[in-house]
Parts: C-alpha cells; sequence; structure tokens
C-alpha cells in the first residue's frame, strides 16, 4: 500500500501549546515520526535589556520571564546579585522570600494541575484550580499591590515588611488548601481514563533526563533525588522540614505526581514560616555601593541604596523555581549596570528533551507529555 | 584538592589557569583542548550542564559552561577565551545533549559557532535575522520586520517590504 | 378509540372541537382531500422541527448552566432571565459573522456538509414516540431505520473534513468515521438483545413492551432486564455522539477543533445545532429502549398524551444530564484506546450479551 507522510504544524498558534510555541511534527498517520521545535515568538530580548538598566531596574523584567511563577524570577535574579556583591540579607527577609517562593510555588502547580488537565479535555480542574489561585494572588496582592508581576524582592531584602492581617489570611489559605488538596488527589488522581493518559507515556529515563539538562519536578519524576533546596541550600532551607518529591517511574504519570506531592510539601513549609518567622529588618542596611554624587561609599542609612555598584566579577546562582533549575549568570563589569545577564530558564531547558520523548506517540501522547513538562513561554523565550 | 584542580593534573597541558568563581572552582580551558577536558569532566562524574553562557568582552569572547554533579555535589565552572574575529569552540552536544538548545542560543544571541554541532542554526530568532543580539557592537537602531511566509518559514527584512501584501 | 400516532391525534382533535368534517367537506368538495392530509402532515413536522430546534436551544443553554454548576461558576446570567436568552444570542452572533470558504476547500461539497449533517440529525426524531400517539409515524422497522439515518452522519463529516482541505480536519474527520464505524456495531447488538424481548423493530412495541410492572413495584424495564446491554448501549451512544471522553471529532486541544476547524458563521452552527440535536435524539432513544420510554404512573383527569410527554421529558432529561455531567468530569481517552475498548471489549460483550439474551428468551425465564 502507498503511504505517505503527513507533515502536521502545530502552533504558534494552537490550544495547548500553552503560548506560542511550534511544534513541525512528521506524522505517519497518528504516529509521530519527527518533533522540532520552534520557539522565539514571545522572544523579547531580556538580556539585552539587562544590560541597559540597573541592577534595581531589572527586577521588574524578570516578572515577565515564568509569569505564572514571578517570585522565584526576583529571587534568583537578586539571589545572583546577592552573591556577587556578597549582601547578608537578613533574617526576616530570608523567611518573608522563601514564603513568596512555596506560596508561589503552590501557585504555579495549580495552575499545571488545571492546564494539564485541560489539555486531556477536562475542563473543570482549571477551574478549581483557579479558584484557589485566586486566594493565593489575593495574598500576594496585600503584600505588593500586585498579582502577577510582584517585583517584590529587593537586592539585599525585600520591598516591605508583611501587612498586619497577612499571616491570619495566610493560615486561612493554608487551612483551605489542605482540604482542596485532598480533594484533587480523589478527584483526579485514580481517575481511569487519566491514568491511561498519562501512565507509561512521555518515558525519559534518568540518564536520559540527566543528560538533556532536564531539572526540577520534571526530573524528579524520573526518579533522581536532585532538589536543590536540599543538595545546595541556600537561604532557610537548611532550617526547614521538607523532602523533595521523587517518584521512579519515569512517565508523565509520575511527574503529574511529584507535583501534586510538592504542594503539601509547600504547604508544609509555609506552615512552618507562619510558626516561627522571627522580627527584624526586611532589607539590608550595611553600607553597599557607592554614591553616585560623591563617588564614596555609602555612609550610615536606613534603605538600600537605589543606585548599587556590585564589584566586578561574576556569579552564577541557581534556585530550585517551581518549573526547575532557574539560574541567573550575572557578570559585573563595576558600573551601576550589568555588563551580562544570562538567564537559564528550567523551561527553555526541559524542553529539550521532548522532540526525544514523543517519537513513536501520537499527538494527544505529545499534548499529555508536553503538559507535563510545565513550561511556561515567556520562559523559554525570553 | 577540588575539582578545579585536579583538573589541572589530569590535563595539565589543556588548563590555562584554575580560580574560584564565588565558591565554585573555576577552570580556564585553551579553546582547541575543550571537548577532551568536557569528557574528562563527564568522566569525573559532572553529569549536569547547567547553563552555557556566551559573553562578549569586545576584544575577547568567553564562554562558560556550568557543571554540576549529582553524584559528587559539587559544581565545576569551565571558561574558554575566543577570538573576537573568529569565535569558534567545540561542541559539547556529543557529550549532554542538552548543550544543544543552549549552544544553539548562544550562537543565535551572541555569535559564537560550536564546531560539530548538528544543527547550528537560530533558535529564538528568526532564520535571517542580522546581527546577534547581545554582541556589544549590535545596531540596535536597524528595526528588523519578521513575517511568517507561505511555507511557514520566516522572512526578515529591514525596510519591511514584506510586510506588504503581494498578489 | 386506539389514536396511533400524531397525525391521528390531531385529526382526533379537530374533530372533538368540530372543526374537521366541514374542513373536510370543503377539501372533499374539490376532490383534494389528499391535500388536507399533506397539510395536516406538514404541520405535525413543523411543530416536531420547532420543537426539536427549540430544545436543541435550550440544551446548549443547560449544557453551560451544567458545567458552571460543576465548576462552581454562575454560567450565563445577563441575557434574560438567568441567562435563557442566551442561546438566540449565539444565533444573532453566528449569523452575522462572516461565512468564509477557503480558498483551497472544494466549495459544493464544503457548502453541502453541514446539511448532510443536520438533515439526518433531525430526520431520526421520526420514528421516536415522545409520548403516548405523540410519534409522527411508527414504522415497523423504527429502530432500523434510527441505526441507518445515524450513519449518515460519519459520511458528511467525511466530506466535511476533506473539503476543508486542512490536515488537522482530515485528521478529526477520520478519526469521527473510525469512532463511528467501530461503535455502530456494539450499539446495534445492544439494542437488538432488545428486539429479541419484543420480538419487534417498531419503536411503540418496545415502549409498551415495558409497560406495568413486576411485584407491582419495579417497573418493567428493559434496564432491568438487560444491564449489560444499557451500559454498552450508553457508552456506545456516548462514543458515537462524540462527546468527551470520546469527543475526537473536535477534540479541541489536538486537532484546533477537527473537522469543522475551517466553518464559521451559519455553517458552524449546523454542526454546533446537529450535535445537540444528536445528544436529544441519542438521549430519547436510550430511554425509549431501556428506561420504558413515555411509561409512568397514569394520573387521572390529564390526558395521557400529556403525562407521557412528561415523563418521557422527564427521562430524556436525566439522560442528557448524565451526558453532560460526564463531560465535565473526566478527561478524553486517546483514539487508539477508544479503538481498543470499541473492538476488543466492547463488541465481545456484546454478542455475549446477545447470546445470554438469546437462551432467557428462547427458555422463556422472562416474560
Amino acid at each position: 500500500m502507498e503511504t505517505e507522510e503527513l507533515l502536521i504544524n502545530m502552533g504558534p498558534v494552537h490550544p495547548s501549546t500553552h503560548g506560542v510555541l511550534r511544534f513541525k511534527l512528521r506524522m505517519d498517520g497518528e504516529i509521530i515520526k519527527e518533533c522540532t521545535v520552534v520557539m522565539g515568538y514571545l522572544h523579547r530580548g531580556t538580556e539585552k535589556l539587562a544590560e541597559m538598566k540597573t541592577y534595581l531596574q531589572f527586577i521588574p523584567y524578570t516578572d515577565r520571564l515564568d509569569y505564572i511563577s514571578a517570585m522565584p524570577n526576583n529571587y534568583a535574579y537578586v539571589k545572583a546579585v546577592e552573591e556577587l556583591a556578597g549582601i547578608e540579607v537578613p533574617l526576616r527577609a530570608e523567611y518573608i522570600r522563601v514564603l513568596t517562593v512555596e506560596l508561589n510555588r503552590i501557585v504555579n502547580h495549580l495552575v499545571f494541575m488545571g492546564s494539564l488537565l485541560l489539555d486531556l479535555g477536562a475542563s473543570t480542574a482549571i477551574m478549581y484550580g483557579f479558584r484557589e489561585r485566586e486566594k493565593a494572588l489575593q495574598l500576594y496582592e496585600m503584600l505588593c499591590g500586585a498579582r502577577m508581576t510582584f517585583s517584590y524582592f529587593r537586592i539585599g531584602g525585600v520591598r516591605d515588611d508583611l501587612p498586619d492581617d497577612f499571616m491570619s489570611k495566610l493560615n486561612e489559605f493554608i487551612k483551605d488548601m489542605e482540604k482542596r488538596i485532598e480533594d484533587y488527589k480523589g478527584l483526579i488522581n485514580g481517575n481511569e481514563i487519566f491514568m491511561m493518559r498519562m501512565k507509561g507515556i512521555g518515558v525519559i529515563s534518568a540518564e536520559e533526563a540527566i543528560n538533556y539538562g532536564m531539572t526540577g519536578p520534571s526530573l524528579r519524576g524520573s526518579g533522581v533525588n536532585y532538589d536543590i533546596r536540599k543538595i545546595e541550600p541556600y537561604s532557610i532551607y537548611p532550617d526547614l522540614d521538607f523532602k523533595a518529591c521523587v517518584r521512579p517511574e519515569c512517565d508523565s504519570y509520575a511527574r503529574y505526581m511529584v507535583r501534586i506531592d510538592e504542594m503539601e510539601e509547600s504547604l508544609h513549609i509555609l506552615r512552618q514560616i507562619a510558626d516561627t518567622i522571627p522580627k527584624s529588618e526586611v532589607v539590608a542596611t550595611q553600607k553597599y555601593g557607592i554614591a553616585p554624587l560623591t563617588g564614596m561609599p555609602y555612609t550610615a542609612q536606613t534603605y538600600f541604596p537605589r543606585i548599587f555598584i556590585p564589584p566586578a566579577g561574576e556569579a552564577y546562582s541557581r534556585i530550585e523555581a517551581p518549573k526547575g533549575e532557574l539560574g541567573f549568570y550575572v557578570v559585573s563589569d563595576g558600573t551601576t549596570k550589568p555588563y551580562r545577564v544570562k538567564i537559564r530558564s528550567p523551561s527553555f531547558c526541559n524542553l529539550t528533551a521532548i522532540p526525544k520523548m514523543v517519537v513513536g506517540l501520537k499527538i494527544p501522547d505529545l499534548i499529555a507529555a508536553f503538559g507535563t513538562i510545565d513550561v511556561v513561554l515567556g520562559d523559554v523565550d525570553r | 584538592m577540588n575539582a578545579a584542580e585536579e583538573l589541572k593534573q589530569a590535563l595539565p597541558a589543556s588548563v590555562v589557569s584554575t580560580g574560584m568563581q564565588v565558591e565554585k572552582p573555576l577552570v580556564l580551558v585553551k579553546k582547541e583542548d575543550l571537548l577532551e577536558v568536557a569528557a574528562k569532566v563527564k568522566e569525573m562524574g559532572f553529569d549536569h550542564l547547567s547553563v552555557v553562557t556566551g559573553v562578549d568582552y569586545v576584544d575577547r569572547f568567553e564562554v562558560i559552561y556550568n557543571f554540576f554533579s549529582y553524584g559528587k555535589k559539587e559544581n565545576l565552572v569551565l571558561k574558554v577565551v575566543l577570538d573576537h574575529e573568529a569565535p569558534e569552540v567545540g561542541s559539547l552536544t556529543s557529550l549532554w545533549k542538552g548543550a544543544d538548545w543552549l549552544e544553539r542560543e548562544t550562537y543565535d544571541l551572541v555569535g559564537v559557532r560550536f564546531t560539530g554541532h548538528p544543527n547550528l542554526t537560530r533558535i529564538l530568532l528568526p532564520e535571517g535575522w542580522k546581527g546577534h543580539p547581545l554582541r556589544k557592537d549590535y545596531d540596535m537602531s536597524v528595526e528588523q520586520f519578521v513575517t511568517i511566509g507561505e511555507d511557514g518559514e520566516d522572512i526578515v527584512s529591514t525596510d519591511g517590504s514584506n510586510l506588504l501584501r503581494r498578489k | 378509540m386506539m389514536i396511533a400516532n400524531a397525525y391521528e391525534l390531531i385529526v382526533y382533535i379537530l374533530t372533538t372541537i368540530g372543526v374537521y368534517e366541514p374542513i373536510n367537506n370543503i377539501f372533499m368538495s374539490f376532490g383534494l382531500d389528499d391535500i388536507l392530509k399533506i397539510i395536516i402532515m406538514l404541520v405535525e413536522i413543523a411543530i416536531l422541527f420547532a420543537f426539536v430546534l427549540v430544545t436543541i436551544m435550550f440544551l446548549t443553554w443547560m449544557e453551560r448552566k451544567v458545567v458552571a454548576m460543576v465548576q462552581s461558576r454562575y454560567g450565563p446570567m445577563v441575557t434574560g432571565p438567568r441567562g435563557l436568552l442566551q442561546p438566540v444570542m449565539d444565533g444573532v452572533k453566528l449569523i452575522g459573522k462572516e461565512d468564509i470558504i477557503p480558498e483551497k476547500a472544494d466549495r459544493w461539497i464544503f457548502t453541502l456538509a453541514p446539511f448532510i449533517v443536520f438533515v439526518p440529525a433531525l430526520l431520526v426524531f421520526i420514528p421516536l414516540p415522545f409520548g403516548e400517539s405523540l410519534i409522527i409515524s411508527d414504522l415497523r422497522v423504527g429502530l432500523l431505520y434510527i441505526i441507518a439515518i445515524s450513519a449518515i452522519s460519519p459520511v458528511a463529516i467525511l466530506l466535511a473534513g476533506w473539503a476543508s482541505n486542512n490536515k488537522y480536519s482530515l485528521l478529526g474527520a477520520m478519526r469521527a468515521v473510525a469512532q463511528d464505524i467501530s461503535y455502530t456495531i456494539p450499539l446495534a447488538l445492544a439494542a437488538i438483545a432488545v428486539v429479541l424481548f419484543t420480538s419487534s423493530l417498531s419503536t411503540v412495541d418496545i415502549v409498551n413492551a415495558q409497560a406495568g410492572t413486576w411485584f407491582g413495584i419495579i417497573p418493567k424495564w428493559f434496564i432491568f432486564i438487560q444491564p449489560l446491554g444499557f451500559i454498552l448501549f450508553l457508552i456506545a451512544s456516548i462514543a458515537e455522539m462524540g462527546r468527551i471522553p470520546f469527543d475526537f471529532q473536535e477534540s479541541e486541544q489536538e486537532l484546533v477543533a477537527g473537522f469543522f476547524t475551517e466553518y464559521s458563521g451559519m455553517k458552524f452552527a449546523m454542526f454546533f445545532l446537529a450535535e445537540y440535536a444528536h445528544l436529544f435524539a441519542v438521549s430519547g432513544i436510550i430511554v425509549t429502549l431501556f428506561l420504558g420510554g413515555w411509561n409512568g404512573p397514569v394520573i387521572p383527569f390529564i390526558p395521557v398524551q400529556i403525562t407521557s410527554l412528561v415523563y418521557f421529558l422527564i427521562k430524556t432529561y436525566a439522560v442528557i444530564f448524565f451526558a453532560m455531567w460526564l463531560r465535565d468530569t473526566v478527561p478524553r481517552v486517546r483514539i487508539d484506546q477508544l479503538l481498543n475498548l470499541g473492538w476488543k471489549i466492547m463488541i465481545p460483550l456484546a454478542l455475549l450479551n446477545l447470546l445470554i439474551t438469546g437462551f432467557v428468551v428462547t427458555a422463556g425465564v422472562i416474560q
């Protein structure tokens, strides 16, 4: 029988590419022979923009990378600059940072869960996910006035202290969320059709996952116990009691389950922070940087300088963002602006493995596997 | 003894110098021997290539590789210095498949050529884009217009002629 | 006097109020008594189609409301009381849209396909008994007719997918056809098991066979003696309707919109309406075959035509609600999993069910 290969173009505008991503698929009937990823439709030149802004001015741009979870972006950048300049952050600021980042992890995984189920054709999960996300976003709104693009972190601390009633609202959220996670587990995890669609799909072995540079929950779904919060502990994570969630199955279902488990761990972290958060300043007030007018180092002050000059040098700092390892490589030449900022985005690096994962599968499996990689196009294209 | 010194002992001819980059061992490598050193690095257990960064220092290019070892939980930074006129260095895709896109991105935005890369094309910018934006001499005053052609390929122009629909 | 179908019902009503005789005499005097028959038939068909179209519009509203209920939202609230006029607004919007025919599409087939989908979706209602004597025509091969008419729609879907000259449309159409062929077989086999009891393909006979109760409590519905058949028929008909979890012909997240990706405006509306007409028809057939049709407790002083219609609609809406509820609860299966389910599980089970039913009927255990 004469057969013909079919070339299918998915995207850049397609319901389940989570933005503007394009797959070029060479198909044999419904089977994918080859998958080529085309991206860059959302490229905004963030790294170039960084070279034109001062260190402080660049923080809002980091929000626009992974806009589902912007706090970790803030954090990764700020942490890189702090490492470069050797800045000590007050303890309370560290607690607030971890609090916001872990809250954002829950938000991210809720959106992940919803959009994954939506990709599989179940429209209800995203509504439930967004219902809970809304409560978290209201907490963020109290904190910094913004719901998605926070710009809450500052070099040397955070912008402002927690509002008065924040902690009580947070405790409400935690209590509510505990019940909701149980609901989701009951509704989704054991669903026969869901398991049929996820189990054994998009398999990538631990060695391959490492070789492809996958990180975060996608890697932990392949059985590699690698969580930067545990292995290279930063901030207050050494003091916190939590565990890295690992599943050995290497398939889409494992990647999904890791994220659901992570939500519980993050809730656990939030609970500990709510109990133990200390009182102190929230921004570093030591003498960092040089006053531009006088050329002299700053003297006594109560805030972190707006114009800030770190020593010349370079630093690479990574954090465990909800989607994986988020790194900023910052090069300083001793001026007010960074010489070069390189963003190692987890979405971009995890996406590398997709063409490998989906060969021999069908289009619906591509969507399931792609959904469990959890990418945000702002993060891929930068 | 940290990983950098270990590497220097193993391959003294290829390593130019060692140092530290904020608590991470740093090795400056001769660009001709990068592949050899990288193979050794992988053998030493650095299985995670975290990031590939290209920096334009006007008189030279530097390409920086950040590695991490899942087994030993250690970091290692490799650095090569390239000529500004013809920045070329061997590709690590044969060792780390994750290097594929990272190197393409570096090629795309910084303009470093990776010899031996299976598919060294632009990744974020459309094919046909003029210049490499993260170079310091990139001319930002030139506007470039991108449209998608009939066959789905990108068409780039600097005068906007591709924006007009033609019969 | 036994009223067999809607035609006789109209004649009976007209006779009761005393206008049939004079009108008939007028027509008789011109020798045109056939014309009167045709007029009455046209009237009843108009009533049926108006009823079906209003039901379809109501169903689109109901679907949104059910989804909203499940997802803890309100759904449409602005147009009309509780958003009841939303379908009208949708219709106005769709009519107002530009009717785009892609340049490379096959113009004629592209235009024809929506009609070929829509017409059979309405024709299915002809042998469907909405209530005692509320039936257009009690065909002796009613069930066969329904299954045969339903089998036209995959042809039209294939035409639509082919004529669009779009890969997504073609893939969606191919899927739809594969799915329809795989599921028509268990559907028909499950229905035949019911026919073994009634020895008749007539829908009215099937409903009449389900009248009465066992032990005075359990209604004599076929669901109780054909539970496996009912489940098979339900799954197969949901697959045939192409609703989640089996909505491959559209599968929005994979194929954009499947076979109607390229359709817009009123042509799109035709597919959309046909889908809901199909939902209503299939639910009605499930009720007829397994849930006792129009049967229900008799209420004195109210004409049986009205109570039976109410019983029928209550049962049908229960089935429709189930289909909508299912849609909001489960994800979509994969096309190969669906075909495996159809060929490897459903058809053997349907055959087994048929075999057991054959033994039971031959042995005369239940009657």
